[in-house]
């Protein structure tokens, strides 16, 4: 079923081309950007339920202009009735803010006007259900149906919770030379197991994400008992002893590593400030030859995958690391001017109430052509890592955190069934890569998650990989 | 358009209750590239979050079913109609154990005092900006930063009479420092918030991040150690209460995730320091002060916990309903009382003193705690070297029966307490 665009939208059309229109009459560049995104979030645990707007949900819009030197935005949420009186106040205030900063001779960096292709386009993504035609009501019975399943299976569970979250964004993108619109659907789920025993409480968990419907929620049918024996085998757990190790990535981590070593780390707004290392690296070697990765909106299907990003630039497939070599970095429009390169399509926003920066889109390691068992085969003495908590990046000086849920110990080519948690991974990038000797074939993508740059601007991102064997230094 | 809500949602006779959370944002934005201007931007936002209620019985029991939906002020009256119709089936089904809205208690409306009301929010940036940029060292170590003036409005209302409004600032000040001294350029990173205009406050801590950054340009590796004693400082201190907060929430204890017991110990038979603390809502400069929280619950200052025995569960009138309880309300700022170690006298045998990680975390359901080292500091019984890299983690059962507070103590944001926490006898993994 073909999603559609948001009326609301498409009634202002004529409005915001005028905007546009007026504006441009005084400023040399103007861009307006509009959203109206419309979601909700579904939840049930053991002491009652909730079903809320999604935290997405935004209408409004943003509008930059250049102001002679360098570029000024202003989001808004209200259109007055009087349009000519509201453009002329518009007008006013990015005067008014620019003449202040002006006359307090503070020093400014200089842009060149941005030249635009002219563009027509639109993308309206397809999904198997739509979220309208399966009741609210409906949703939250196939969740509470999970959770009694789960909370069934032991007696040391606290909790059992369901989630699922169905978001459509619809954007529009105008300016003088461009004017395109799009409106597709993401959804996703997550199942969250609660034990405890004694002092011990611990948590185990799995996520469901794409561009899909309503059908994402087939996918969290089966896995209830599962995520209740993850949880349990964490209740015996023990600390790791800290080391470096021989490790297996599964394709959660793998992800997360490639999000958090490189992802970051190429994000081009980095460049600009002299804050990636990646800079003095392009075209050298950063990993071994089986080390392949890539970012763009168009690299994958996935809650990331747009036509356009929130500057009005069409989303590629940016190959990042071909084969141990690291080529080019993903940017933003503004970015890739002061940088003299192409904008790839990674211009993003945590809303139209925030500045866009280089942010990633579906972030991922591709496949080799190795088995996960000859993998595990391989290891004297190691551990499998599992389940991701959260990562951070350090594109300055390459360090890696990465908080994951569980190790599973091989010894002797033979998972030994013994479990440490949690396992807290750092260490150098180019190290970690450097070591990578085995990838597997299967590339999974995850995208239940949120990614911040720095502590906030949190947009949503995918990232994925095979399983992929290297050395770690784990705590 | 807060009366059209009212009046949309007094005549919907198929709901049992409502609340409107208004908020009005006005900003100005810098975002600076070493010490010029990059981008300004300007924002003025208007947003309704809109809860609607209601009550049934299944069982003999009764239950309150309850939606929430944002309302943009671009919507029309039909718009509204539907999505607030929308929202009241599916509290139908959304199924919680009953509990009371809050009362009102009569109109009121408070404006917190703050510099920045004193003109246009644009009009103080060059007087910033030269706070920020202030000398050599500032302009020489100050990558890049972004500062953020808002303006807020907030008003609260529900079908119970509650009908209040609240005015504030607060200011977001994000940078990030580099320095180089022989090897490789190091950068340190730095997010503060606040609710007046302290100048010499935001010099201070500039200036801080810049030493920060030029010890660690010269750090060595961080070994591996085990049995030492580590010194978390700033941040990663404050970050350790975290699992105290969590287990002394009503919505903890009626969750099951949370044993804590009024009147008995949360720090097992501990012989360190006792645990002390106090939520203050009207911590001063602290951007979370508000006199009333999201319920529209007017707030005090109430003890927590006192010598490491639980005094309050904290929360909103839903959770503390179902203990009971009267309602503390949701407060967002601690205040935590010295301990009784100077920091030179935690500094007094080997030690490991950790300042700055990539992104210390505690987990407040498990109390595991970890983080990547960025900066440390460690002396061995004769030499302080600065360090880097490397890890630390840990459970705060295993460490809560004999940590040491610092007699001195600071503010960051909504923490009021101790510099230094003392853990004995951690492992690090380092080189």
């Amino acid at each position: 079923m073909k999603v559609e665009m948001s009326n609301y939208l498409s009634r202002e059309k004529s409005k915001l081309k005028k905007i546009v229109d007026t504006l441009s009459e005084t400023f040399d560049y103007v861009s307006l950007l509009g959203t109206d995104t419309k979601g909700k979030g579904y939840g049930v645990q053991r002491t009652g339920s909730n079903l809320s707007d999604s935290m997405w949900t935004e209408r409004g819009f943003v509008l930059r202009i250049y102001n002679g030197r360098f570029y000024s935005e202003y989001s808004f949420n209200q259109i007055e009735e009087d349009l000519d009186a509201f453009i002329e106040t518009l007008k006013n205030r990015f005067i008014e803010e620019h003449q202040i900063l002006h006359h307090a001779n503070l020093k400014t960096i200089s842009y060149p006007i941005l030249q635009e292709e002219a563009i027509t386009k639109s993308f309206f993504s397809e999904v198997k259900i739509h979220p309208q035609e399966v009741s609210s009501k409906e949703k939250i019975e196939k969740l509470t149906k999970i959770m009694e399943e789960g909370l069934s299976y032991s007696d040391h569970l606290i909790d059992f919770r369901c989630s699922f979250e169905e978001v459509n964004i619809s954007k529009c993108f105008i300016s003088t030379k461009k004017d395109l619109e799009q409106s597709y659907i993401w959804t996703q789920g997550s199942l969250v197991a609660i034990a405890k025993k004694e002092n011990k409480t611990k948590f185990y968990y799995d996520s469901y994400a794409g561009l899909k419907g309503v059908e994402l929620m087939d996918e969290m049918l089966e896995d209830a008992k599962s995520i209740v024996d993850g949880a349990l085998q964490l209740l015996d757990s023990d600390r790791l002893i800290p080391g470096e190790y021989d490790i297996i990535c599964a394709p959660d981590v793998a992800g997360l590593i490639a999000h958090e070593a490189f992802g970051h780390g190429v994000e081009m707004d980095m460049f600009v400030k002299n804050r990636a290392k990646a800079l003095e690296y392009l075209n050298k070697p950063v990993g071994s030859k089986h080390v392949t990765m890539h970012d763009g909106a168009q690299a994958a299907s996935n809650v990331s995958s747009y036509l356009f990003d929130d500057e009005g630039t069409l989303g590629g497939d940016t190959k990042v690391i071909d084969q141990g070599i690291l080529k080019t970095g993903i940017s933003d429009v503004l970015s890739a001017m002061t940088l003299g390169t192409q904008p790839t399509g990674n211009g993003k926003r945590e809303s139209f109430e925030r500045k866009a920066y280089a942010r990633m889109t579906s972030t991922f390691f591709s496949g080799g052509h190795d088995q996960l068992e000859d993998m595990i085969g391989s290891i004297e003495k190691g551990y499998l890592l599992e389940g991701v908590m959260s990562g951070m990046e350090d594109p300055k000086n390459w360090g890696i955190q990465c908080m994951l849920m569980q190790g599973k110990e091989i010894v002797n080519g033979k998972l030994t069934g013994k479990v440490v948690s949690p396992v807290i991974m750092t260490g150098y990038v180019p190290d970690v890569l450097n070591a990578v000797e085995m990838v597997s074939e299967e590339v999974k993508f995850y995208g239940s998650g949120a990614c911040g740059k720095g502590h906030k601007e949190w947009v949503k991102t995918a990232d994925g990989g095979p399983y992929i064997k290297t050395r770690g230094r784990l705590g | 358009m807060k009366n059209l809500l009212k009046q949309i949602l007094t005549s919907m006779t198929n709901i049992d209750g409502w609340h409107i959370l208004e908020r009005k944002i006005e900003s100005s934005e810098v975002f600076y590239v070493k010490d010029a201007i990059d981008m300004n931007r300007m924002k003025n936002v208007h947003h309704f979050d809109v809860t609607v209620y209601k009550d049934f019985e299944e069982n003999n029991n009764r239950y309150k079913g309850s939606s929430r939906t944002k309302i943009a002020p671009t919507m029309s009256a039909d718009e509204i109609k539907e999505a607030l119709e929308d929202a009241a089936y599916a509290a139908t089904f959304v199924k919680n154990q009953h509990y009371p809205l809050i009362q009102g208690y009569g109109e009121q409306s408070v404006v917190m005092p703050s510099d920045l009301s004193n003109k246009h929010l644009i009009d103080w940036v060059p007087e910033i900006t030269k706070v920020i940029y202030k000398n050599e060292d500032t302009i020489k170590g100050i990558n890049s930063a972004e500062l953020f003036l808002n303006r807020n409005h907030y008003a609260i209302l529900n079908s119970e009479g509650v009908d209040i409004a609240y005015d504030n600032h607060d200011v977001e000040l994000e940078f990030i420092t580099n320095w180089k001294n022989e090897g490789e350029e190091v950068e340190s990173y730095k997010h503060i918030s606040f609710s007046d205009l302290n100048k010499e406050q935001i010099a201070t801590e500039i200036q801080t991040m810049i030493e920060i950054s030029k010890e660690k340009a010269s750090a060595e590796d961080t070994p591996s150690l085990k049995g030492i004693n580590v010194l978390l400082t700033g941040e990663p201190a404050k970050t350790m209460f975290d699992y105290y907060l969590t287990h002394a929430s009503a919505k903890s204890v009626y969750e099951q995730i949370s044993t804590f017991k009024i009147g008995e110990s949360v720090q097992g038979n501990f012989k360190g320091d006792a645990v002390t603390i106090t939520l203050e809502p009207m911590l001063k400069n602290s951007s979370h002060a508000r006199p009333f929280d999201g319920d529209g619950l007017q707030l005090k200052t109430t003890e927590l916990i006192k010598n490491g025995k639980l005094i309050n569960y904290w929360g909103g009138a839903r959770f503390a309903h179902y203990l009971d309880l009267e309602p503390v309300g949701n407060i967002d700022n601690i205040v935590v009382e010295p301990g009784s170690k100077s920091i030179e006298a935690m500094k007094s045998e080997p030690y490991l003193e950790l300042l700055e990680f990539s992104d210390f975390q505690m987990n407040g359901l498990t109390g595991d705690f970890a983080g990547e080292i960025r900066l440390g500091r460690y002396f061995d019984g004769h030499k302080v070297v600065p360090v880097t890299t490397g890890s630390i983690s840990g459970n705060i059962h295993q460490v809560q029966e004999e940590f040491y507070l610092s007699t001195e103590i600071h503010q960051i944001n909504n923490y009021k307490g101790p510099k230094t926490m003392q853990l004995l006898n951690m492992d690090i993994a380092g080189n």
